[in-house]
């Protein structure tokens, strides 16, 4: 069955603000595909438009190849995980889950068995008629992924459905989503503002910003290739440098980064001498160096934070403001690290990625 | 209560409120009550035999409704119609608290709010009476209504108990507003969605969803129109026919027409029991608690 969607030049207006710039996406069947944008950048307002609760001022969602633009909330074929679950309070924990089949029209010994199926399936058999306020929060969390499931959409969408639990629990579920999608082949289309969630769960990550997407990739792409300066400073941690660009050699570029001397990376875009540009670089890539060379610079140490495999280091270029996060592996000889003390970091050329500054945002 | 009061003002402040209400209480509520309650069990004499050896407590005032037939009809007449009332009011209220509290923009909301509220700052007898004349046999409704062609002849609206119910939904509106939009403001909007989103349509999604959440805020407005409306005086005096009287008209005639304020006391008693006790049937057979309204 063909349950991918696509989002055919949407856009959405509220009176005069613009929350969804124009969009064209296609989401595959069976994809585990993620928006990924800080609070405010419009990812609700996209979800609402796919489940049917707003229509967007331009453009049209296709489900499975279906126009939905006649087709209201209540008829397509779309579940929806709310933020704060919108568990009914007033049913139990079986009402709730066999609502939708109610409406339906399904009867009664039907509708049992699915429900029973599906509690089954989050691991909860023994909550059928418990009232939805004795349950825990992930108890909840799981009941309102039974409900959406129950009535069997081709999508489910599901709107930062973790972000209310406790960090142990929210790394659990993500586990229980991952498999609960391979299991039944449904395409999810997840919601958030939390980029470990969206690395570690989708096939595929939309990052948004301002109601526009930035790019769309993998995981892994997104990571090692972002492809505008919001993506590279958004997902994953990244050190951000501004400079002049001082020599062009093919992809690598010389920028001239004021107190922290020249500085070369590799770069996609097409820039020319005197042009401002940022590099990037990750905390993981700089290394420790014994002494001065090309792509090196003295810094101060600040701050100190042990974190078992890793030592994050706060630091701050000599005769500079900026700083600089650096990550080193802890099982390194690492004596003279402490705060207070100065020590040369550095990194590979082809490691540090330029980016115009025009396309700053 | 008391210990927060007297950290605040003093303890002797503190004893002057405590004493100022429990005046308030027993001066203006029990005693005045308890009065009535006497007089109710007492017979009706003559001022001379007041105190005599005639004047013992009996029941005989409240048996005079269950040997007076009439006096029953209208009684239950009276619980019919207040019955028809709040109903009315509910069917006329809930969309538009529904609308309020759910679909209205915030200045939709206060406007539309301040449409209600301003024909209360007419006075009652007022309002009433301009229901009267709106509803007249030659008034500005039939007028209407002919020269749409709907009817050929005017109707006499006000000859039944018609123009009692119209005065009366008109008079407790607020009264059913403002409870069922509280009720129904408090639902999170997301309910209504996940109820959509799982295929709900909409009559579905209110007796299922919003209806079963509002249920406090309904019960609350339910019993005041109802209360309201079975102790109306002015609406049916003003609105009703000969031939519709109310039964808060017999009690007044008890006391002021036959002078009679024992038995009128004995009538007021047996409609304010027989009311509660219609409520409490009624939020029985609708599963509603004490707990819940005072929620
Ligand atoms: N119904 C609405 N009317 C006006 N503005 C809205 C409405 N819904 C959302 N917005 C605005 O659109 C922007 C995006 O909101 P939303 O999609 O909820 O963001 P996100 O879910 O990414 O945090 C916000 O600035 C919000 O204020
Ligand atoms: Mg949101």
């Amino acid at each position: 069955m063909d349950s991918s969607v696509h989002l055919d030049h949407v856009m959405m207006k509220f009176d005069d603000f613009v929350a969804v710039q124009q969009t064209d996406l296609k989401i595959e069947s069976g994809e585990f595909f993620s928006f990924l944008g800080p609070s405010g950048c419009g990812k609700t307002t996209l979800l609402n438009i796919i489940s049917g609760f707003i229509e967007p001022t331009e453009g049209t969602v296709h489900i499975g190849g279906q126009d939905m633009r006649r087709v209201p909330a209540n008829k397509r074929p779309t579940s929806m995980i709310f933020q704060n679950l919108a568990l009914f309070p007033l049913m139990t924990v079986a009402e709730n889950i066999e609502f939708g089949l109610e409406v339906r029209g399904v009867r009664k010994a039907e509708r049992r068995k699915v429900s029973e199926r599906l509690l089954n399936l989050v691991a909860l058999p023994e909550c059928r008629d418990k009232r939805i306020s004795d349950l825990s929060g992930g108890q909840k969390q799981r009941i309102a992924i039974a409900r959406a499931l129950a009535v069997e959409p081709r999508v489910l969408l599901l709107d930062e459905p973790l972000s209310a639990l406790d960090l142990k629990l929210r790394q659990h579920m993500r586990t229980e989503l991952k498999d609960i999608q391979r299991k039944t082949g449904i395409t999810f289309i997840y919601i958030t503002h939390d980029q470990g969630e969206a690395l570690t769960m989708s096939d595929r990550v939309a990052v948004m910003s301002a109601g526009k997407l930035q790019q769309v990739a993998d995981p892994m792409t997104l990571y090692r290739a972002p492809a505008t300066p919001f993506v590279a400073s958004f997902v994953g941690e990244n050190n951000r440098i501004e400079g002049k660009v001082v020599a062009i050699d093919g992809t690598q570029v010389t920028l001239d980064c004021g107190d922290l001397g020249r500085l070369s990376g590799h770069t996609q875009d097409s820039l020319n001498l005197g042009d401002s540009a940022l590099l990037f670089i990750r905390p993981e890539l700089l290394t420790r160096r014994t002494s001065m060379s090309d792509n090196c610079f003295m810094a101060q140490i600040r701050e100190l934070n042990f974190e078992g495999a890793y030592l994050m280091i706060e630091a701050t270029p000599l005769k500079s403001q900026q700083r600089l996060r650096i990550q080193l592996l802890s099982d390194l000889n690492l004596d003279d690290v402490a705060t207070g003390n100065l020590i040369i970091f550095g990194f590979a050329a082809e490691d540090a990625m330029i980016m115009s500054g025009a396309r700053d945002v | 209560m008391f210990k927060q009061l007297s950290e605040r003002f003093g303890p002797w402040v503190s004893i002057g409120i405590f004493l100022l209400m429990f005046l308030w209480l027993v001066m203006l509520v029990i005693l005045p009550q308890i009065l009535m309650i006497d007089y109710s069990l007492r017979p009706n004499l003559p001022p001379s035999q007041i105190g005599g050896p005639d004047d013992q407590y009996t029941l005989k005032n409240y048996a005079t409704l269950a040997n007076n037939a009439i006096h029953q009809s209208i009684f239950f007449k009276t619980i019919w119609s207040s019955v028809l009332v709040t109903f009315c009011t509910l069917l006329l209220c809930y969309p538009l608290a529904y609308y309020l509290a759910k679909v209205a923009t915030p200045r939709q909301a206060a406007l539309c709010v301040l449409l209600l509220i301003i024909p209360f700052w007419i006075n009652e007898i007022l309002r009433t009476f301009s229901w009267f004349i709106i509803l007249s046999y030659r008034g500005p409704l039939n007028a209407l209504l002919l020269s749409l062609g709907f009817i050929d002849r005017p109707i006499r609206f006000l000859s039944g108990d018609g123009g009692v119910i119209v005065g009366m939904v008109y008079a407790y509106i607020l009264f059913m507003i403002f409870p069922l939009y509280n009720a129904i403001e408090s639902l999170d909007s997301n309910q209504i969605k996940a109820a959509r989103n799982l295929g709900s349509g909409w009559i579905r999604t209110h007796y299922r969803i919003i209806i079963p959440h509002a249920k406090p805020g309904i019960a609350t407005g339910c019993i005041m129109v109802f209360m309201l409306s079975a102790g109306s005086y002015a609406v049916p005096a003003l609105l009703g026919s000969p031939g519709s009287r109310w039964f808060t008209q017999i009690i007044y005639n008890w006391f002021f027409e036959g002078g009679d304020w024992n038995q009128g006391a004995a009538y007021a008693f047996i409609l304010l029991l027989l009311c509660i006790g219609f409520i409490v049937l009624m939020m029985r057979l609708f599963k509603v608690g004490l707990g819940d309204i005072a929620r």
